[in-house]
């Protein structure tokens, strides 16, 4: 088992779905306590709102806010737990398709004005 | 043959590509005011430029990252929203730079007040987003930008004289107004190196899918390519310095500007002026309103790409066209395009070190360049000027903004 730094090769690395469909960038890494035992991952976010929060809380908030305007707060951020991740490389690969997670709620969002507008 | 084509094509391109608002403005204005002795600030942005792009490409090429993508892995977004706030902050003033310039390209050809042009500009330029490919966009415009060699034949047809030519390659003091000519050189060089360039460029890599066994072409059409779009820009400070020095013409608008050509093309002088700067704006607005949208999908991981369906890249779609939106809103203000500029150059190079210092640490780790990483004398080279020129841009800007 190789060795993994949290900050160089998890955080801020792009993350990709079972068929390689980009789903945003590592957020936030989320550590649980164990009793008596050192902090271990147990998940990653993706989102406005993680993202913002590691900017500095207010940031965070407004981004929670935002979301929740226009009704995409549902699902998100997207927490992913570490037992879907499938192999962590030039990018972070997880066992589940982007229709599982609400992290392309945005993209699904403007998706047809875009197709109206371009004609395609 | 296919990669000798790239090459062929890609220098042609940089050298139809590589006038806009901004070297057409600072150029005409540093002949006009200071002849050829400005030459050397040309000859030395226009190396640094093909030295960053060189190593923007092959940081895509061999990291299969552009630099958003890269800075945001490598420093994380703590660090990165500086860079990325400086940089969609710097194109939004130079997308509104460039759709005002394409504005008064086309009251130059019909006499319309250039303000009623802002908006059908701005619409354009997010057409051409919207329909278009990266190839018809890079090389279309590329194409369409060798109109801009009038400036170098008119150049030629002037007949200036040779050794004044390359005694200004070399810095020297001005005689008069010293803030002045400091401020052209840092404007000189926000308008050769703008930040867009290179991350547009890193993008562009990717775009085209260049390997890391293609370094060569990557190398070859950025020094070539760059070098030969300098002369363009050269072209450009001797005309004026040929034609408005002599007859004391300030250039402060483009209307002025626009006479450098009639001595030598006479009553097709302003239509291929307006040809030129029409041509150049309307291409960079494209190139800055998508490097913009580039540099904010890379950031946040979405999907981009100019040749992917835009239907599948709704966020990076969305995204260009708030840029083109608010650069076109800023543009409709009625801002002087040229005074707008000049501002904006002299900021890009203000805030260059925090786009350039984070890329050269990723030119120099091996993780993303593995064996090809950067020589000392290119990192000394560019970190150099880079801090240097914000130095002087932190000093000269207020002087200027202050002296009207």
């Amino acid at each position: 088992m190789g060795e993994l730094a949290l900050a160089r090769d998890l955080q801020d690395k792009r993350v990709v779905d079972r068929n390689n469909r980009e789903l945003g960038r590592v957020d936030r890494v989320v550590l649980g306590e164990t009793p008596g035992g050192p902090p271990r991952v147990l998940a990653i976010e993706i989102g406005p709102s993680a993202l913002g929060a590691r900017l500095h809380p207010v940031v965070g908030r407004i981004a929670r806010a935002l979301e929740h305007i226009f009704r995409l707060e549902e699902g998100r951020p997207v927490r992913v737990e570490v037992d879907r991740i499938e192999h962590i490389q030039d990018s972070v690969k997880l066992d589940l398709t982007a229709g599982e997670t609400a992290a392309l709620a945005v993209e699904q969002r403007l998706r047809p004005f875009v197709k109206r507008l371009s004609g395609g | 043959m296919s990669a000798i084509v790239d090459v062929v094509l890609g220098i042609v391109t940089s050298i139809g590509g590589f006038i806009e608002a901004g070297s057409i403005s600072t150029s005409a204005q540093a002949g006009a005011e200071f002849g050829f002795q400005l030459l050397w600030a040309i000859a030395i942005a226009t190396v640094m430029l093909a030295v960053m792009i060189e190593m923007s490409g092959r940081l895509a090429a061999v990291s299969r990252r552009t630099i958003d993508a890269a800075v945001r892995e490598r420093f994380g977004i703590s660090f990165q929203w500086v860079p990325l706030a400086a940089e969609l902050g710097i194109d939004t003033l130079l997308l509104s730079a460039e759709i005002g310039g394409a504005a008064i390209a086309v009251k130059l050809l019909t006499g319309i007040g250039f303000l009623w042009w802002v908006a059908p500009v701005g619409l354009l330029v997010w057409l051409i987003l919207m329909l278009f490919g990266f190839s018809v966009i890079e090389y279309g415009f590329g194409l369409l930008g060798l109109v801009t060699l009038s400036f170098v034949y008119a150049a030629y047809h002037l007949r200036p004289p040779t050794h004044d030519l390359v005694r200004s390659l070399a810095p020297s003091m001005p005689h008069h107004d010293l803030v002045r000519y400091a401020f052209l050189s840092v404007s000189i060089l926000g308008a050769t190196v703008s930040p867009y360039l290179l991350n547009f460029y890193s993008s562009g890599t990717i775009e085209e899918k260049l390997t890391e066994k293609e370094l060569w072409v990557n190398r070859t059409t950025a020094y070539l390519g760059i070098c030969f779009g300098g002369v363009v820009s050269m072209g450009v400070l001797v005309t004026s310095a040929m034609v408005l020095g002599p007859k004391q013409i300030i250039v402060d608008s483009y209307d002025q500007a626009a006479l450098m050509l009639v001595p030598v093309f006479h009553r097709w002088g302003i239509a291929l002026f307006a040809c030129s700067l029409g041509v150049g704006c309307l291409g960079a607005a494209v190139e800055i309103a998508i490097n913009a949208a580039y540099a904010f999908s890379q950031a946040l991981g979405w999907s981009w790409g100019a040749n992917k369906a835009r239907s599948d890249t709704a966020r990076f779609s969305a995204a260009f066209t708030l840029i083109t939106l608010a650069g076109t809103l800023i543009a409709l203000l009625g801002f002087d395009p040229l005074r707008l500029t000049m501002i904006s150059l002299a900021l890009t190079v203000v805030i260059m070190p925090v786009i350039v210092l984070p890329f050269l640490a990723l030119m120099n780790d091996d993780r993303y360049v593995k064996t090809h990483t950067n020589s000392a004398f290119g990192n000394a080279f560019l970190a150099g000027l880079t801090l240097l020129g914000a130095l002087l841009a932190i000093i000269v800007l207020p002087l200027e903004v202050l002296g009207g």
